[in-house]
């Protein structure tokens, strides 16, 4: 049995030994092919179950890390979008700004910048709070501008802050003129939150829509030439003494974020320093 | 069980060209005929060893393209050794799998680099020792240790279910 055990093994090493040397002699070709005759079908056959297999698994493992990646981009999308955002209103901020500061640099008034900190938005009141009050000298009844145009007049004076009546107001009443044709009339602030121009029918013949008011500087409330708005319908109301226009706004009041707060009186017209002044 | 067991070293030798690749860790591959024919020698004794080094190695060589009968010899004498000290180690620990593993590879790798420097080959031994050999004993260690470990548990279970 032991002399079997190494006569297999004395074999073994003999055929090694033996292929070696055919080898080395020149005649080592015909055994590889022998061997290869059998082995290449076998190779060719575990080469296709192994690609299969390691095909699954890259699958797996590419859904694996697609899994994750979305995870992980869905997160920077957010982050992103939150950061475009900030960008997008500190962008937005920063030209609201720049067009406060050229105004009112422009502007041959003494003015004093101002923030909304607060709306009051109900059909009763449409009032915004800014943050200036009787710390910054502030008198009631100070208009209160913006980059396109008027905005309200300060109804309330605080410690710290006072309260804008805007013209949509209902309680609201502004002296303003058509810059085309000068028709003289009141902007009134309606319920519904829109302005209208009320004005002598006889002296309103020729108000056409899209006509730019301005603020007419009657009584010396507002300064003179600062936009209210443009005609959208006139109301004809035939032999009344009174017609109706309706007007849009030049400002948007439920978006206007920072003010000018005029501090002193003007003798001029102003109509040439807003970009929708007519 | 003959023919299985004569599948699984033929298999294990075709194997090694093409499903080692994959279980490449960087840059080295496992000798996995080699850790098929210590542990089928551990069960099987130094007669069933020899001859699945033999046809083991040799299908290796075939597939190397290299010198035909290099690994059969070496791997024949492993097989053989090894079925013959069997049953005097305690291979069920992992403390002895893994360093055996390890050292027979490098033995095997010494054989070898012997029989081809007959045949003139070129590459120095310790660099070979240094970036072939013992990466490649190292991994033979622990994906040996793991192979027995995975017989033991699927023959305990297949124990305990019979």
């Amino acid at each position: 049995m032991r002399v079997r055990k190494f006569a297999l093994l004395l074999v073994l090493v003999g055929v090694c030994l033996g292929l070696l040397t055919l080898q080395s002699r020149g005649y080592g070709s015909r055994a590889s092919d022998l061997v290869a005759v059998v082995t290449t079908p076998l190779q060719a056959g575990y080469a296709k179950l192994t690609r299969g297999a390691l095909g699954v698994w890259t699958t797996y493992l590419d859904w694996k890390n697609v899994r994750a990646e979305n995870r992980r981009l869905r997160a920077e999308v957010q982050r992103l979008r939150v950061e475009a955002l900030r960008v997008r209103e500190t962008d937005d901020e920063n030209r609201r700004l720049r067009q406060l500061l050229v105004l009112q640099e422009r502007l041959p008034l003494a003015t004093l910048p101002g923030e909304i900190i607060a709306r009051e938005w109900g059909g009763w009141v449409r009032a915004l709070t800014v943050n200036r009050g009787r710390a910054d000298r502030i008198a009631r009844m100070t208009a209160v501008i913006s980059p396109h145009g008027l905005v309200g007049r300060i109804v309330d004076v605080r410690p710290g802050s006072a309260i804008v009546q805007v013209l949509t107001d209902p309680a609201s009443t502004v002296g303003a003129h058509v810059v085309r044709t000068r028709t003289p009339g009141i902007v009134e602030g309606e319920p519904r939150g829109t302005i209208r121009f009320k004005y002598l029918a006889r002296a309103g013949a020729g108000i056409r829509v899209g006509d730019v008011l301005v603020s007419s500087g009657q009584g010396g409330l507002f300064p003179r030439g600062i936009p209210i708005g443009r005609v959208r319908a006139i109301d004809d109301r035939g032999s009344a003494l009174f017609n109706y226009a309706a007007l849009d706004a030049a400002v948007d009041f439920g978006r206007v974020d920072e003010v000018l707060l005029v501090t002193g009186p003007t003798p001029q017209d102003l109509t040439a320093y807003f970009p929708s002044g007519g | 069980m003959r023919t299985l067991l004569a599948l699984t070293v033929f298999g294990g030798g075709v194997a090694h060209a093409t499903l080692a690749p994959a279980l490449r860790i960087a840059g080295v591959t496992p000798d996995l005929p080699l850790i098929v024919v210590v542990l089928l020698a551990l069960r099987r004794g130094p007669e069933f060893g020899c001859v699945a080094g033999f046809v083991a190695g040799l299908l290796q060589d075939a597939a190397g393209g290299g010198l035909l009968g290099v690994q059969a010899l070496t791997k024949a004498l492993i097989g053989f050794a090894i079925g013959a000290a069997g049953s005097r180690l305690a291979v069920t620990q992992p403390l002895v799998q893994v360093p055996g593993l390890v050292l027979l590879t490098v033995a095997e790798a010494l054989v070898r680099f012997a029989l081809l420097k007959l045949f003139r080959f070129p590459a120095p031994l310790g660099e070979l020792m240094a970036w072939v050999v013992l990466p490649q004993a190292l991994y033979n260690g622990f994906l040996g240790a793991v192979f027995v470990l995975a017989l033991s548990w699927i023959e305990s279970v297949r124990a305990r279910s019979a």
